[in-house]
């Protein structure tokens, strides 16, 4: 029966791919709006999007300032906006969960088989002028509410980052000696170039209804789009690169970067407190068709555990991680691969004093029985691509942290749980145009959420999360 | 026979083309220089020595034929993947003062040097190249290209380029994926490994 669904969603799908070529077949010229503006094709920036190339981290770090301004004296150059969507099949392995006591059974996730569009994007998205570049990401989920069963859909803000940047050439000089250049952005780690690093890290997209770990660091996407930070870096002889940056509630003028968020419901956004610092340190090289980067990122962030209540002590999360990423990009074979280690402090100051004293957390914040706790991420993926057209990509992601009963629970026979989670993902691409991907991908959990099996005590195991994830992927 | 005819064709060019030199640096339009040093150089390398053979090293390249090229990219002559995906876009944003001061800033590096791979193919590469394939009626690229690879008139360098890359065009042009008529006619019957040779001969050069 599940098979029988599966296939009906993945004909589905199969037909909405024909629909959307169909659409577009007619409209080879009309590319995102960053193509739109050098005159490029996607693989001049990207291996496989949103993944870059030299030349695309090139692009980036010089404010996206490369081509045509979107308006000159001349008149409007071409349209700067772009737009993004997504459907999906999601199988998910054991889509059925019994409560050991009363015996009754639901469903883990929604539309489990069935062909969904999560989803879509616009960008507004271009050059103004030699030194000023940016882009603003504004996102419908299709998925993001649950009404009575029934999904509803929700637009917010999603990503956003402008720039301004500076090439410092000296007469004589063969390229830029020096980049340097300004971030205004709402999610730590978006304004980085490199893929390692969370906000572009893989993978590069998820199944939309699909069980997931609970425990992620906080610079692991934790402020996107509930902060804004500005920030400076420079570019020295393209090897070192270094960038600082301070983070604050995207409230008051700030409100833009988080428009649509929940910010009026108890822990639906982070509130951080004052300015809290992000740091990134790179050393990178390039040699034939290689590219090499080996580097350091992390940021403190003075979290209110009641976002609802930003004032009073504030709990501390101290991050640093490692990251590096290889690639090797040839006109046929390309080969790619990122890792990153993070290591999170997670400093407990108010909410833990808070339990201590009255037994309960501040708010809808945490709850921890620790003081302080650890949580530790490990990622490493390898991708190869033929003709960047074919692709297949391996990876592993591993979650490691302190065992907390306040946060995570216990398990029935009153072992207390740790945040650790492990797992694969397999996942094969195929682009039949530059703007369309078409992604099949398996998730499998080694652990979930502190165990193997029986990780929540209603007989639930690691496995039984997998998922099995068909997408249709289009940027126009 | 097609010796004497090639080297007719390249004195016909030299007198249409006129006689290229090298330029004087200070000459260079600051702007077009400019722009080689912050755009060009992202993927040809700083003066034009680029390190990905994807790209083609334009150190010390015939000026007339780096103008011609950017101009076939700007007119989509030349249609090749590459140059459909990354070179419009870059010439189709030059006017053409930019476009014959990059082409001047370029020509007047210093050339890359050669570099050796493959000794064998290197010398069965350079009988190819000083005296073509005459049981099958192939001209020598020297006539063209000159003795040492350094290129003549609008007749680009080939010395010192990646051999990767001399084997990519030369495949192009075989298979008539980039337009060029003349040259087709004279490497349509190479065999994979003359190119193979040929390209690991002018790399070393």
């Amino acid at each position: 029966m599940k098979e029988n669904a599966a296939t009906r969603g993945i004909g589905a799908i199969a037909l909405a791919l024909v629909l959307v070529l169909g659409c577009f077949a007619g409209a080879a010229n009309a590319v995102p709006s960053f193509a739109r503006q050098t005159g490029q094709e996607c693989p001049a920036c990207h291996v496989s999007w949103p993944e870059l190339t030299p030349y695309g981290r090139y692009f980036k770090l010089t404010g996206y300032t490369i081509g045509k301004a979107a308006i000159t004296s001349d008149g409007p150059q071409y349209l700067p906006m772009a737009i993004m969507a997504q459907a999906s099949v999601t199988n998910t392995r054991n889509n059925k969960v019994t409560d050991p006591d009363t015996g009754d059974t639901t469903t883990v996730t929604q539309r489990n088989n069935s062909l969904v569009f999560s989803g879509g994007s616009l960008f507004l998205a271009g050059k103004v002028n030699d030194y000023l570049g940016g882009f603003v990401q504004w996102t419908y989920d299709n998925l993001a509410t649950v009404t009575n069963g029934t999904l509803g859909g929700h637009s917010s803000v999603d990503n956003i980052d402008l720039r301004g940047a500076y090439k410092y050439s000296p007469v004589g000089a063969g390229e830029p000696e020096w980049v340097f250049g300004m971030t205004l952005n709402n999610n730590p780690t978006v304004q980085d170039p490199w893929n390692s690093s969370p906000a572009w890290g893989y993978p590069y997209t998820t199944p939309p209804l699909a069980n997931t770990p609970a425990a992620a660091t906080i610079i692991d996407g934790g402020l996107a789009q509930q902060v804004v930070g500005l920030g400076a870096y420079a570019w020295w002889q393209k090897t070192i690169y270094a960038e600082f940056s301070s983070y604050r509630t995207a409230n008051v003028m700030g409100n833009l970067f988080r428009l649509g968020l929940p910010i009026n419901t108890a822990g639906g956004v982070y509130a951080i407190n004052n300015f809290n610092p992000y740091w990134r340190l790179a050393y990178t090289h390039e040699w034939g068709p290689n590219s090499v980067m080996v580097g350091t990122y992390g940021m403190v962030a003075n979290v209110f555990p009641d976002n609802l209540n930003a004032s009073g002590p504030t709990d501390k999360y101290q991050d640093v991680a490692l990251d590096a990423q290889y690639q090797y990009i040839s006109d046929e074979h390309t080969f790619t691969a990122q890792t990153t280690y993070i290591w999170e402090k997670q400093k407990y100051n108010a909410s833990y004093a808070a339990v201590q004293d009255t037994g309960a957390g501040l708010g809808a914040g945490p709850t921890p029985d620790n003081a302080t706790d650890m949580l530790r991420t490990f990622k490493l993926k390898g991708s190869y691509y033929f003709q960047r057209k074919y692709g297949g990509t391996l990876a592993l992601f591993q979650t490691t942290g302190s065992a907390d009963a306040g946060l995570y629970g216990t398990t029935p026979d009153g072992n207390v749980l740790t945040p650790n989670s492990s797992g694969y993902i397999v996942e094969l691409d195929y682009l039949p145009i530059q703007n369309v991907r078409l992604v099949l991908q398996y998730t499998g959990y080694t652990k979930f959420d502190g165990g193997r099996s029986n990780y929540d005590g209603t007989g639930r195991n690691a496995g039984d999360n997998n998922t099995l994830f068909a997408n249709v992927w289009v940027a126009f | 026979m097609k010796r004497t005819g090639c080297a007719i064709l390249a004195l016909a060019w030299v007198a249409f083309a006129g006689v290229a030199c090298a330029q004087d640096a200070a000459a260079i339009d600051p702007a077009a220089a400019k722009k080689a040093v912050e755009l060009c150089s992202t993927c040809h390398g700083p003066y034009g020595i680029s390190t990905s053979p994807d790209f083609p090293i334009l150190a010390a390249q015939r000026e007339g034929y780096l103008e011609a090229q950017i101009d076939a990219f700007r007119s989509h002559a030349r249609a090749e993947k590459d140059a459909h995906d990354i070179m419009w876009g870059i010439a189709g944003n030059l006017d053409p003062a930019i476009i014959k001061g990059i082409a001047q800033y370029y020509a007047a590096q210093t050339p890359a040097p050669g570099r050796i791979q493959d000794p064998a193919a290197i010398a069965r590469g350079k009988e190819v190249y000083d005296k073509g394939v005459p049981a099958r009626g192939i001209p020598a690229c020297a006539t063209c290209h000159g003795p040492d690879a350094k290129g003549q008139s609008i007749f680009p360098r080939l010395a010192g380029q990646h051999a990767s890359y001399v084997v990519k065009q030369l495949n192009y042009i075989q298979s008539l994926v980039r337009a060029a008529p003349v040259m087709h006619g004279i490497v349509k019957d190479l065999t994979p490994e003359e190119i193979q040779a040929v390209a690991y001969y002018v790399q070393s050069k």
